[in-house]
């Protein structure tokens, strides 16, 4: 891709969008990286010759999925209002969740995962457990207790959303209001967790994140990683600069590895060099500097109490 | 002031005439070698094949020898020669299209040339504009299209706008001015009926190379959910004379380019008239053909067509005698 002016840059030449370049230099695009790979890496001097292009595409997007699983910073946030069927949708490009919040009354509230099913499938039971079928032969399904009751809030929780201090019958003594505070009566709690915001919990298979009553009508930030692939739209991929290198030792190393008769120390070396890259890149990306180090050691001698 | 201009015409000595008559003195000792015109231009295209087919063969060897590091740079690079014979065959074109995605492979009949070697092809990324010509004017260079928007769409000068005008040949114009939203000028007064399909591109964007892939592979491909063909990386698939090319949507006029690499014209030595019975060389005959490999191919030319000719005559000496020509070059190289 060939350099951009300052105009195309901050304006893109007066075209819509705008902001579409904003930022772009940070990147390399897969076309760039694919393209760089076959002129640079290989040929009929190079250690790699006569692979297909497929081939290189597959093992650039490969390298590019996997840095977007835990090399990139690259989180993607979504914020959508929980309805009555207490679901989040998972979004089109999710691969894994980082965070789920409740945002509400400007705070942004990180809830917890419950560790308890709180969603199941039924089938449709007879008299004496017997179940009924269709005509091609599969069970007839039913909504589960433990979606109906959860979805009605009569589903308990382990993470005090019951029972806690706010939901105590108050009382009234000389003029002001009292309630009854559970003193004592937690013993075993799981304190990492304890707290009154509502619970999720993932249904991958069913694509969609199950939240307790309490998330009715509220608004839920989904913070998650995709894969980088930008739906499929090849023109769009692209990797962070600072993991160029990598990308195309990866490739290198990919093809070599499954290639027949290349010697085993270039193997070896391909991928010690593909390694090596891996790690300088995410130092890179960590962004460790003084100014850094010094914001944080000016904590060092703050008074706790 | 008066200005000169002096043209000078310097023609080129025909290279076949100087092969025929080596061939002929070499044949021609004890006076029962000679081989008629007709069966001169046989041997010679026949041997110009063989030379041709040669370079692919001398080239893929040149890269096993630089890879071996016994070969130079500057002088010494003999890879670069081959590079430039096989490059003086080298044709661009755009392909026909047949049907949908299909495209008919470089044909004498389509681009002008058949082919020996598809090296690469091409597609344009973007079809800027497309579609039926609704009227003529301008002196037949008017491009008029009454539904078309070519201001809105960004059509520029200089844009390729490809047609079909006869016998499914692609022809290439070039965008000269944009007179408004319904019409252009192109380069060449081409345009003398309607209806004929048209589209638009930006020679930038002609910067996709499709991929050749084989039948057993192109299924397992479109399957692929990361390598799938796409318009960013297309690919395609041979059968006979048809490439197919994927994904399904590239489908329009002049969207395909292919740079080939072309056969050699067939040689042809021609002759005016005889005298004392023989042919008198005249290069001015409007089927005469050169060969068109390099100067330094001359001996290979000879040696060549001494084996066939002395095939013909049974005259087991002149193709000892070819052999012995050719074994000492290919051992020079």
């Amino acid at each position: 891709m060939a350099y951009l002016s300052q105009y195309q840059y901050y304006e893109n030449a007066g075209t819509a969008p705008t902001d579409k370049n904003w930022g772009s230099y940070q990147y390399v695009t897969l076309e760039d990286v694919v393209n760089n790979f076959q002129l640079m890496y290989s040929g009929n001097h190079s250690l790699i010759n006569n692979e297909e292009r497929y081939k290189i595409l597959f093992h650039a997007k490969r390298g590019i999925q996997e840095l977007n699983y835990d090399a990139f910073k690259e989180i993607k946030a979504l914020e959508l209002t929980v309805y009555d069927n207490l679901t989040f949708v998972l979004p089109s490009d999710y691969v894994n969740w980082v965070r789920v919040s409740l945002y509400k009354d400007g705070w942004l509230r990180p809830l917890n995962e419950n560790i308890q099913v709180n969603s199941a499938q039924s089938y449709l039971q007879g008299a004496g457990g017997t179940l009924t079928f269709n005509a091609d032969g599969t069970v007839v399904t039913d909504t589960s207790s433990l979606d109906t009751e959860r979805k009605n809030g009569q589903q308990n929780s382990i993470y005090l959303n019951q029972q806690n201090a706010t939901d105590q019958i108050e009382f009234n003594s000389q003029g002001s209001w009292y309630a009854d505070y559970s003193i004592g009566a937690r013993y075993g709690l799981n304190t990492e967790t304890a707290n009154i915001n509502p619970t999720f919990r993932i249904d991958k298979k069913a694509g969609v994140i199950n939240f307790d009553s309490t998330m009715l009508n509220e608004n839920c930030v989904l913070e998650y990683i995709s894969d980088g692939m930008e739906g499929g739209d090849d023109s769009q991929v692209s990797v962070n600069k600072l993991f160029e290198d990598y990308i195309y030792a990866h490739i290198e190393y990919s093809i070599l590895n499954s290639k027949f008769n290349v010697q085993e120390y270039v193997i070896n070396r391909a991928r010690k060099r593909k390694t090596a890259l891996l790690r300088n890149a995410k130092i890179r990306l960590s962004n460790i500097h003084p100014g850094r180090l010094l914001m944080n050691l000016r904590g060092e001698n703050k008074w706790i109490k | 002031m008066t200005s000169f201009f002096l043209l000078i015409f310097v023609k080129k000595k025909a290279m076949i005439n100087a092969v025929r008559n080596t061939v002929l003195a070499i044949l021609n000792k004890n006076n029962y070698g000679y081989i008629s015109p007709s069966d001169f231009n046989l041997f010679a295209k026949q041997a110009q094949l063989d030379i041709f087919d040669e370079y692919f063969l001398g080239y893929n060897s040149q890269i096993n020898k630089e890879n071996g590091r016994v070969s130079g740079t500057g002088y010494a690079d003999i890879l670069k020669g081959y590079e430039e014979v096989i490059d003086t065959f080298s044709v661009t074109a755009s392909l026909s299209q047949t049907l949908l995605n299909q495209y008919s492979a470089p044909t004498a009949a389509t681009t002008g040339s058949d082919y020996y070697l598809i090296n690469k092809v091409l597609i344009y990324s973007v079809i800027t504009a497309s579609g039926n010509t609704t009227a003529i004017g301008g002196g037949n260079t008017q491009l008029i299209d009454n539904t078309a928007t070519f201001q809105t769409d960004g059509i520029a000068i200089g844009d390729v706008v490809s047609v079909v005008l006869a016998n499914s040949v692609v022809t290439n114009l070039s965008v000269v001015s944009i007179t408004n939203q319904t019409t252009l000028v192109v380069n060449v007064a081409s345009l003398t009926t309607t209806n004929i399909p048209y589209s638009i591109y930006k020679k930038v964007n002609l910067k996709n190379e499709a991929e050749q892939v084989n039948h057993s592979k192109i299924t397992m491909l479109t399957k692929s959910m990361l390598t799938a063909p796409n318009t960013t990386y297309p690919a395609y698939t041979q059968e006979g004379d048809t490439l197919t090319l994927y994904p399904d949507s590239i489908s329009s006029t002049g969207r395909v380019v292919s740079q080939y690499i072309r056969y050699p014209k067939d040689p042809k030595w021609t002759f005016v008239s005889l005298s004392a019975g023989e042919p008198i060389f005249d290069q001015s005959q409007s089927d005469f053909q050169d060969f068109e490999l390099p100067e330094d191919d001359v001996n290979n030319l000879v040696a060549r067509i001494l084996q066939y000719a002395g095939m013909s005559i049974r005259e087991i000496a002149t193709v000892q005698f070819g052999q012995a020509i050719e074994q000492q070059e290919n051992q020079e190289q």
